[in-house]
């Protein structure tokens, strides 16, 4: 399934571009994350609670970025085990913008989930996926607000 | 954690601990060994499981037991016992409206309701009626019928299949 | 004397049901039970690398967790093959996935516990790390050379194949004044009985019994099939099959659950329960169907058939179904082509195919719907090619009644059929010129209403043909033991079971009229290995046939022993004497002894009896059919449809079936048997269809998502019988189970393709969902104005 989308960011691309490989960024940013553990300068592990329609799963999984331009672009894919659930797996092609203010961040990816999921929940993981992602950069968009502006906003 | 559920299941009053995510379907049959409530599909599609709860049919594979607290549940045992549904029963037997017999009982409780909120069903409104229900043996012809004829006896009409399909 | 046969009497075990007394498996618990669920692969194709089961042992309630290596090794692999199917390979199976996962479903791991919930519990903690591969899910592709294995064990994806031809077809295809072509799409779907398969298998290491109550049509080929991969002998191994909600085919495979269920009896020593959820049901039921066929018809400039090609590839999932294979369904499909034809020419290509999906194999009306959709789609196109209204072509071309005994095309025979007679009888029925009138004026006002008619030809009764010369341990005979009670009640076991479609009322039925009782007092035991003599059971239609003919041979033989007995007795010869009304008549038709007089001094006062009479009240005997192969039924179906051109969706309106199945037991089972197959053939003509995405994942594994036919969509059905006995059986009947699932989907085709024919619009694939009908208008559309 594709997924394509943009977010506007309150922050110069390089403090965007800092912020995807910050372990604690990604850990407020990511849905449902339980856990992030640092592997390797771009690699994490991840244990993250989803509630996809009926099924409600762990996932425990990998995160990783590859295709690295600094400041530029990157692909972010991860793949994670729901046990029983089903698996799920995406890889999102993120691309940075600088733009008056900010950043425009672009992302366009494709995303596949298997098991009980698949079976079960496959009219709501459309919404959902689209959903999850949207959060992510929202969350993504929030750590990047200075706080102060965050609440006169 | 238990929870002690009071009902009161086909006239009698029950009071059982009970998980708080038990079924009210799991609850009768695997509590009160009230096996003729069936389960087919465990999300309110297929019919299998309906039981009169405060006279309603409920799917009792959608409802917790602890819902029943207080309330009035029938199954098809109670429905055999009080003969409420006897003349029900005996047309689905005549007219052979059963093969496996595996959603008898949800057939039955759907049309206990639709004659009570309708006495005098057309075929197409039974057929609505039954919209729930699955039946994978008889191809529901035969089950129409039956409900149609019981119709046609509690109004103190004699019609045969013929007569009422028009 | 057949004063109980041909009555509809009613059902005596559906009192049991109507009260809320049926006795089914999945109702059934025993002391010290475990339950047991089974961790799935999530993935199509893959190779695992790690089950960790640590966190889910620790659950509460958890006893045990069983992946591959402590599980398979109690149990001998599975082959799916049949030595008649020359050339044909399918991999072992054995019961957890050892190193390849194969399918999305596949079991990799069992968990017991003593509540299934519980081992619910625990299953969602099971963590796999399974490494995915590129499935095979496209049958087609995967028969292409370098095509990635399906199953890695395999030696290609090429299940079986097989051709069937006569020497002139290719010349009678040069000489045709007409040829007809079509290719067609048959989509998976599955059996969905509403009682879900269900098993609860109980050693006693004490005793070393394994008693399996299991919710199957077979219960003998399970006790040999539980006794021969477990080590066990036969005599300690006992199958109960009591209530069962809903077979039609699917209950009599031989699954890894069940297996599984059995296997972990065996080891802890207790009950193990299985019932499988709706959404392990869609992933591990068998599924149905699944062919793409290309076939062409060669006609004279008359309209006569001279001869059909067809090409049949069938999917059939990552192994082949035990014991009865995944090829039969393809086989059957490229033999009943054409079969109500007076075709002199064919040629039939099966190709069977391995992929990563749910295994299909045999389910109702194997194979018939996807040859009669073919055949009668082609015989639609030649009558328009050829001008010829649908009832005529049919006239020209079906086998004369007259005309048997008849041999088909694909070597087929025909005892005797009655075609013309049926198509007549529709004919009568359906009034199609009136039909047409007032379709033609409804499409002034914009409804578009069609119908279509399919002729058939059912195999019922089959001998050891099917599978016992392909050495599968398939019981083509059946057994049953008739004994009269001291009060002169009677009671049959028998080794046909009973499904629902009323088997021990027609047992009852055939027993009684031997015997001269009511059915009433006829008892009937089914369904349990210790009780019943061992049999072939219920399928390929065989309950009323070969079931009946063995109750009626049984009853006979001990209505001779009470004559014998009662001659003695009354003094007089057995010859002169017969069974009426409960007791033995003579010659004039008076009463001279009851049967319960009999009864009461052969068991009672065996002393009072001449020296050295027999007084044993209880027979037995077993038939196999002799004769011809098959005993072939045959009918024609006709159906009325509504297409909404806006929407695409179809009201079905009516459909019509007359049907010769021999000699009618019971009428009002036969005809409830009738219009639940027809119901089962609308389905996946309309709404039944497993859908897999391209990764091999099934996305409508509910009954929210996956269509069944309810009450409201499905329309009245009228029935009419023609009634052909066989001459192989002193009974004369053949089965009818079958029939109405084998025609009622190319009628309905044929129905909206007639409703479509004024846009230029044609459905070739089913189920003929709304988008698709859309589709194919839109296809006519863009044809017209760029041609």
């Amino acid at each position: 399934m594709k997924l394509d989308g943009e977010q506007f960011l309150n922050a110069d691309p390089q403090t965007v571009w800092t912020a995807l490989f910050d372990r604690d960024v990604l850990a407020g940013a990511i849905p449902g994350c339980e856990s992030l553990d640092q592997l390797s300068a771009t690699e994490f592990a991840a244990v993250v609670k989803l509630k996809i329609g009926p099924v409600s799963a762990r996932f425990k999984g990998d995160v990783e970025l590859s295709d690295i331009v600094p400041g530029q672009s990157c692909t972010l894919s991860g793949k994670g085990s729901g046990g029983i659930a089903g698996f799920a797996k995406g890889a999102a092609q993120v691309t940075l913008t600088p733009e008056a203010g900010g950043t425009r961040l672009c992302y366009d990816a494709d995303v596949a989930v298997g098991g009980k999921l698949a079976s079960l929940g496959n009219r709501l993981i459309g919404a959902t996926a689209q959903k999850l992602t949207d959060a992510f950069f929202a969350n993504l968009s929030d750590a990047l607000t200075p706080p102060e502006e965050a609440r006169s906003a | 954690m238990k929870h002690l559920l009071s009902t009161t299941v086909n006239g009698e009053q029950v009071q059982e601990a009970v998980s708080p995510r038990t079924s009210l379907a799991d609850f009768l049959r695997e509590d009160m060994g009230l096996t003729g409530t069936h389960l087919g599909c465990e999300m309110g599609a297929c019919g299998a499981c309906l039981v009169l709860m405060d006279g309603a049919p409920v799917h009792a594979c959608l409802v917790l037991a602890v819902q029943a607290e207080g309330c009035t549940v029938e199954t098809i045992e109670g429905l055999t016992e009080t003969g409420a549904a006897a003349d029900l029963q005996a047309r689905f037997h005549d007219r052979n409206a059963l093969q496996c017999g595996y959603c008898t009982n949800g057939m039955l409780m759907s049309a206990q309701a639709l004659l009570a909120a309708n006495p005098d069903p057309s075929r197409d409104e039974i057929r609505d009626a039954l919209s729930g229900n699955y039946c994978r043996c008889t191809g529901y012809e035969a089950i129409v019928d039956a409900i149609a004829a019981t119709a046609s006896d509690r109004a103190g009409r004699s019609e045969t299949k013929t007569e009422a399909a028009q | 004397m057949t004063l109980h046969i041909g009555q509809s009497a009613r059902r005596e075990n559906a009192r049991r049901h109507l009260a809320g007394r049926g006795r089914f498996v999945s109702d059934l618990t025993l002391p010290r039970m475990l339950h047991a669920v089974f961790v799935r692969s999530p993935m199509a194709r893959g190779r695992i690398l790690e089950i960790d089961t640590s966190e889910a042992s620790a659950c509460p309630g958890v006893v045990r967790i069983f992946t591959a290596p402590e599980l398979n090794v109690r149990c001998t692999p599975w082959v799916g093959t049949l030595g008649h199917f020359a050339g044909m390979q399918s991999p072992p199976m054995n019961i957890l996935a050892e190193e390849e996962v194969l399918w999305t479903g596949h079991p990799v791991a069992m968990i017991l516990a003593r509540s299934r919930a519980e081992a619910e519990d625990a299953a969602e903690l099971v963590m796999l790390d399974i490494e995915d591969a590129e499935p095979v899910t496209d049958g087609a592709a995967a028969l292409r050379p370098g095509a990635p294995l399906a199953n890695p064990a395999a030696r290609d994806n090429l299940c079986y194949e097989a051709v069937l031809e006569t020497a002139d077809v290719d010349a009678a295809f040069v000489g045709a004044a007409h040829v007809v072509e079509t290719s067609m799409t048959f989509g998976r779907h599955t059996a969905v009985t509403l009682e879900p398969r269900a098993v609860i298998a109980d050693f006693d290491a004490s005793s070393g019994a394994l008693t399996v109550h299991h919710g199957t049509q077979t219960p003998y080929q399970f006790q040999d099939v539980y006794a021969r991969h477990f080590g066990l002998s036969e005599g300690k191994v006992r199958v109960i099959a009591p209530d069962v909600g809903g077979s039609f085919g699917m209950k009599l495979h031989v699954y890894n659950e069940e297996m599984g269920a059995v296997a972990a009896s065996l080891i802890l020593g207790r009950p193990v329960r299985y019932v499988a959820d709706r959404l392990e049901s869609f992933l591990s039921d068998i599924h149905a169907r699944d062919h793409i066929v290309k076939g062409r018809m060669a006609l004279d400039a008359d309209g006569t058939i001279l001869a059909m090609e067809v090409d049949d590839l069938t999917q059939v999932g990552a192994v082949s179904a035990y014991p009865r294979t995944s090829a039969a369904e393809g086989n059957q499909v490229i033999r009943l082509m054409g079969a109500p034809y007076r075709m002199p020419d064919y040629r039939g290509r099966l190709s069977v195919a391995f992929q990563n999906k749910v295994q299909t194999s045999q389910y109702r009306a194997v194979g018939h719907p996807i040859a009669c959709a073919v055949t009668e789609a082609l015989v639609e196109r030649a009558a328009e090619a050829t001008e010829l209204d649908p009832f005529e072509i049919r006239a020209r071309n079906l086998i004369a009644d007259d005309a048997y005994p008849h041999v088909s095309a694909t070597g087929y025979q025909f005892e005797k059929l009655s075609h013309q007679a049926c198509l007549a009888k529709l004919h009568e029925m359906m009034d199609p010129e009136a039909l047409r009138a007032e379709h033609a004026s409804l499409r002034k006002q914009g409804i578009h209403r069609g119908f279509g008619i399919a002729s058939f030809v059912e195999i019922t009764n089959p001998g050891a043909a099917f599978y016992g010369v392909g050495g599968a341990r398939i019981s083509a005979q059946d057994g049953a033991v008739v004994r009269m009670m001291p009060s002169g009640d009677i009671h049959c076991a028998i080794s046909v079971t009973e499904q629902g479609q009323g088997t021990e009322t027609i047992i009852a039925q055939v027993v009684a009229d031997q015997l001269g009782v009511t059915p009433e007092r006829v008892s009937v035991t089914t369904g349990d290995t210790a009780t019943t003599p061992s049999g072939g059971a219920t399928w390929a239609c065989r309950g009323a046939g070969i079931g009946g003919e063995t109750a009626l041979r049984a009853g006979r033989r001990l209505r001779d022993r009470i004559l014998t007995l009662a001659g003695a007795l009354v003094q007089a010869d057995p010859a002169s004497l017969r069974l009426e009304n409960g007791a033995v008549v003579d010659g004039s038709g008076a009463a001279r002894i009851t049967l319960e007089e009999i009864g009461r001094i052969a068991t009672y006062r065996p002393d009072t009896l001449p020296d050295g009479i027999d007084h044993s009240l209880t027979v037995a005997h077993h038939f196999a059919p002799t004769g011809y192969p098959f005993d072939f039924t045959n009918g024609i179906q006709g159906s009325l449809v509504e297409v909404d051109v806006e929407t695409g969706l179809v009201r079905i309106l009516k459909h019509w079936i007359v049907e010769d199945c021999g000699r009618i037991i019971n009428p009002l089972l036969v005809d409830e048997q009738i219009r639940g197959g027809v119901v089962q053939g609308l389905g996946p003509a309309f709404f039944e269809e497993c859908q897999y995405d391209a990764d091999g994942q099934l996305t409508n594994g509910s009954l929210a998502d996956y269509l069944v036919p309810m009450a409201c969509e499905m329309p009245d059905i009228e029935i009419a019988h023609i009634e052909t006995p066989t001459g192989d059986t002193i009974l004369g009947a053949k089965g009818v189970g079958e029939a109405g699932t084998a025609a009622a989907g190319a009628a309905a085709m044929n129905a909206v393709n007639d409703a479509l024919r004024p846009f230029g619009a044609r459905l070739t694939q089913t189920p003929m969902t709304p988008l698709r009908i859309l589709d194919a208008l839109d296809a006519a559309r863009e044809e017209r104005t760029d041609p």
